[in-house]
């Protein structure tokens, strides 16, 4: 059973958040443990549950959606042998390479304006590779969408990088 | 009845199910009576709080709450304060490093301090005497059982932490329900009582823990979106930044444990009175020091700085800005200190709610929960999904850490991860299990290692090995590895390395029913000597006034009882033989009692009132 067929929702990158909230706790009702009297079935609970607050976890964010989506469609980029199936082009390699030359320097000087400007710009080709990645997902181009996904996945870690030193500096009084 | 058979019987219920806050400086028990939350009496003298104060005896006693805590002064290293802060805890935390006065045994694993009468105490086993003396107090409250209960935890508290209060619960004779968060529990608390709908935030600043919950109100369920916190931080270094302040004023230079023990309870009550006056005394060897709320604010100001931070990430983790929070929820008494309520209120940027007292709301809010999982028609009502607080991970190459289940994740939640061999021909796979949100595995904790063995022999990143983390409802972990091209499995029990083996526990297990059934004997045989002396003065008192009512054959043979019944008491060591010795002499008197009351009636038929005799 995929995480759409256990909300009751079709395959899409497309998915209405509160409602699918208003489902996981239906599902939590029925599925918690702490609603099971007997002791097997309270086992049985915890494994049904650990899979619905998976379910939720992947569902609700649109990233984790459009790489659940693709694996769906035969592509799994969090495996790290679908390694070659990324084929990035080599401009944005470098392109990539540079960013990370300039947020070590960035981190280096401990500038967190400097760092927080940076993300807002990786954020915004973010969401653009996201969005491409998501029609392509739709017209079920599956070459393209590991292309983007592949970008989105490159952007993550470099924001990834800057709250980590967002929270160095929070850390250091 | 069923004898002794009926102590086994699974289907018999398990007397009251109660709620526990197991507290960093105070412990308290509450149950819902009527569908009430209500605590009860924890302490001697009815006091609803019971200090966590455990003081061991030279003749191998145990002393918990107010008495013990009076004990400080004069047995400093024997008095064991704030052991909470110890749980799940080895010699090398720096927990340890802090102001106090205990006496640590050196070694490696779970602290282990010395007290006098005997044997080193762990801080489990001295959770476990304040469980046990909780346990008691709520069963003379019932005139009944007490076998399950929820006990509370700050939500920031590690798996080993956790682990380590189940087991003390173990060792206290109760079956642990469940380990519930205490902001979740104050939310239940305070939930309950309104019907709130919303966000809300719980700001926990207890005695040594802080915790922040983020939590969404929906239909009765309570859902935990984010939580974060400090579980080394709290009241008591609020006494601590006070006593280090006397002690700089003082020039004192490598003060004894007793002058830190008392220090440290003069500081706590500077900071007290501070939340009532502007300006306090703190007398300490005959001179006085004045301590201002002014000064004080100064001094926690850092300490105050670090919930911010936990706030912030928390706020942060659930996607959340302070406006967008419907109400804002004091817990813990060091919430009363006026310049946290301050600081709150800027934090929030709104005035926070206390209207239940900050004290009783996590025991209120525990006991709401253990009622819902022990009582089937409450069923229905609510539904609490909490988080794991802190991110679970796996050691890898380099001493990194890899996560496999992020902070905050709600719970139950199961995380599977593949590794691969790095050397040909590698058959086993050393695991080392992490928890903490650093990167480098010397920044985290380390929970458990363990090596899978039996891996069919590849060349190098062809052995692929599953490591599933499965955490339950309690936020407890268990791993389990597998070896993917032979399905070779092995489930590993994850010892805590700060913990206690279950072999440690089984023993003190043992150990704590002997003296329970010591104690209980004791207690029996006292109740036995009690008995008997009432009834020997009665017959004494009989044989005086109504004597004349018994043949001399009558009367020698009673004489005889009691004089049999006096020198069992002053001998017997097994409360039962007492017992049948008290029945056999009121057997005996049965017909002397009759003639006794006969006497009486005629006596007042002719005009005596009934009350003269």
């Amino acid at each position: 059973m995929t995480y759409f067929e256990l909300f009751g929702l079709g395959p899409s990158v497309d998915v209405d958040v509160p409602a699918l909230e208003a489902k996981y706790r239906a599902l939590s009702l029925e599925l918690h443990p702490d609603r099971q009297a007997d002791p097997k079935a309270r086992r049985l609970a915890v494994d049904k549950t650990a899979t619905l607050n998976d379910g939720l976890k992947v569902l609700r964010d649109p990233v984790k959606r459009a790489f659940y989506l693709l694996k769906l469609k035969g592509v799994d980029l969090e495996r790290d042998e679908a390694g070659e199936q990324r084929q990035m082009p080599i401009e944005f390699l470098e392109e990539v390479m540079d960013r990370r030359e300039a947020l070590d320097a960035v981190r280096a000087a401990k500038d967190v304006p400097r760092a927080q400007a940076m993300a807002a710009e990786v954020e915004g080709l973010r969401a653009q590779a996201l969005e491409q990645a998501q029609k392509a997902l739709t017209a079920d181009a599956v070459k393209e969408a590991t292309h983007q996904l592949g970008r989105v996945r490159y952007f993550t870690r470099f924001l990834e990088e800057v709250e980590a030193i967002e929270e160095e500096a929070l850390a250091a009084p | 009845m069923k004898g002794l058979l009926q102590i086994h019987d699974p289907l018999k219920p398990k007397g009251h199910a109660v709620g526990i806050d197991l507290g960093t400086t105070n412990s308290l028990v509450a149950a819902v009576i009527n569908g009430k939350p209500r605590t009860l009496p924890a302490d001697e003298g009815g006091a609803l709080l019971l200090p966590s104060v455990v003081h061991y005896g030279r003749d191998g006693g145990v002393v918990v709450g107010s008495r013990a805590l009076a004990l400080v002064p004069q047995f400093p290293t024997d008095t064991l304060k704030s052991v909470k802060r110890f749980m799940g805890k080895s010699l090398s935390d720096a927990e340890t490093k802090k102001l106090g006065s205990y006496k640590f045994l050196e070694g490696e694993g779970v602290v282990r301090f010395e007290v006098a009468g005997g044997n080193p105490v762990t801080p489990i086993e001295a959770s476990g005497e304040i469980l046990r003396a909780l346990k008691r107090r709520a069963e003379t409250h019932f005139a009944g059982r007490v076998e399950q209960a929820v006990i509370t935890v700050p939500a920031y508290f590690d798996d080993a932490q956790r682990q380590a209060t189940r087991d003390a619960g173990r060792l206290a004779g109760l079956e642990v329900l469940r380990l519930l968060n205490e902001p979740t529990a104050a939310a239940l608390a305070y939930g309950l009582d309104k019907g709130s709908q919303g966000m809300f935030a719980v700001y926990d600043l207890g005695g040594g823990t802080f915790d922040v919950s983020l939590l969404k109100l929906t239909d009765g369920i309570f859902e935990v979106k984010a939580t974060g916190g400090d579980s080394a931080l709290g009241g008591d270094d609020f006494d601590r930044v006070i006593a280090h302040e006397v002690i700089r004023e003082r020039g004192l230079v490598d003060p004894s444990p007793s002058q830190i023990a008392t220090l440290l309870q003069l500081a706590r009550n500077a900071k007290e009175a501070l939340t009532e006056v502007e300006s306090t005394a703190l007398m300490f060897e005959g001179r006085a020091t004045t301590v201002t709320r002014a000064q004080l604010e100064e001094w926690i100001a850092p300490l105050l700085a670090r919930t911010g931070l936990a706030c912030r990430r928390a706020l942060k983790d659930a996607s959340l800005k302070p406006a967008e929070l419907d109400g804002v929820v004091l817990v813990g008494g060091s919430t009363r200190v006026p310049a946290v309520r301050k600081y709150v209120t800027e934090l929030f940027g709104r005035t926070p709610l206390a209207d239940i007292d900050p004290d009783q709301v996590v025991a209120l809010g525990a006991a709401v929960q253990a009622d819902l999982l022990t009582n089937a028609s409450r069923q229905d009502e609510v539904l609490l999904l909490d988080v794991i607080p802190l991110s679970l991970g796996l050691e890898t190459m380099g001493g990194v850490v890899e996560k496999v289940i992020l902070r905050n994740s709600p719970i139950p939640t199961a995380q599977a991860q593949i590794f691969t061999t790095f050397q040909d021909g590698q058959n086993g796979m050393d695991i080392h299990v992490l928890q903490g949100e650093r990167e480098l595995v010397d920044d985290c904790r380390s929970l458990a290692r363990f090596r899978l063995t039996g891996i069919p022999e590849l060349p190098a990143g062809m052995g692929r090995v599953e490591v599933r983390f499965q955490v339950d409802a309690d936020g407890i972990l268990s791993v389990s590895a597998k070896e993917q091209s032979t399905g070779l499995s092995q489930a590993i029990t994850v010892k805590p390395t700060h913990g206690l083996s279950d072999e440690e526990i089984e023993q003190m297990l043992l150990d704590s029913i002997d003296h329970a059934e010591d104690d209980m004997q004791r207690r029996q045989l006292a109740e036995q000597q009690v008995e008997a002396k009432q009834i020997l003065v009665n017959a004494h008192k009989q044989l005086i006034e109504n004597g004349d009512l018994l043949s001399e054959d009558e009367k020698r043979a009673f004489v005889d009882g009691i004089e049999t019944l006096e020198q069992l008491a002053a001998a017997a060591k097994d409360h039962l033989e007492l017992k049948a010795g008290i029945q056999t002499l009121d057997e005996q008197s049965k017909p002397f009692v009759e003639r006794i009351m006969n006497r009486s009636i005629q006596r007042a038929a002719v005009g005596h009132r009934i009350e003269e005799y």
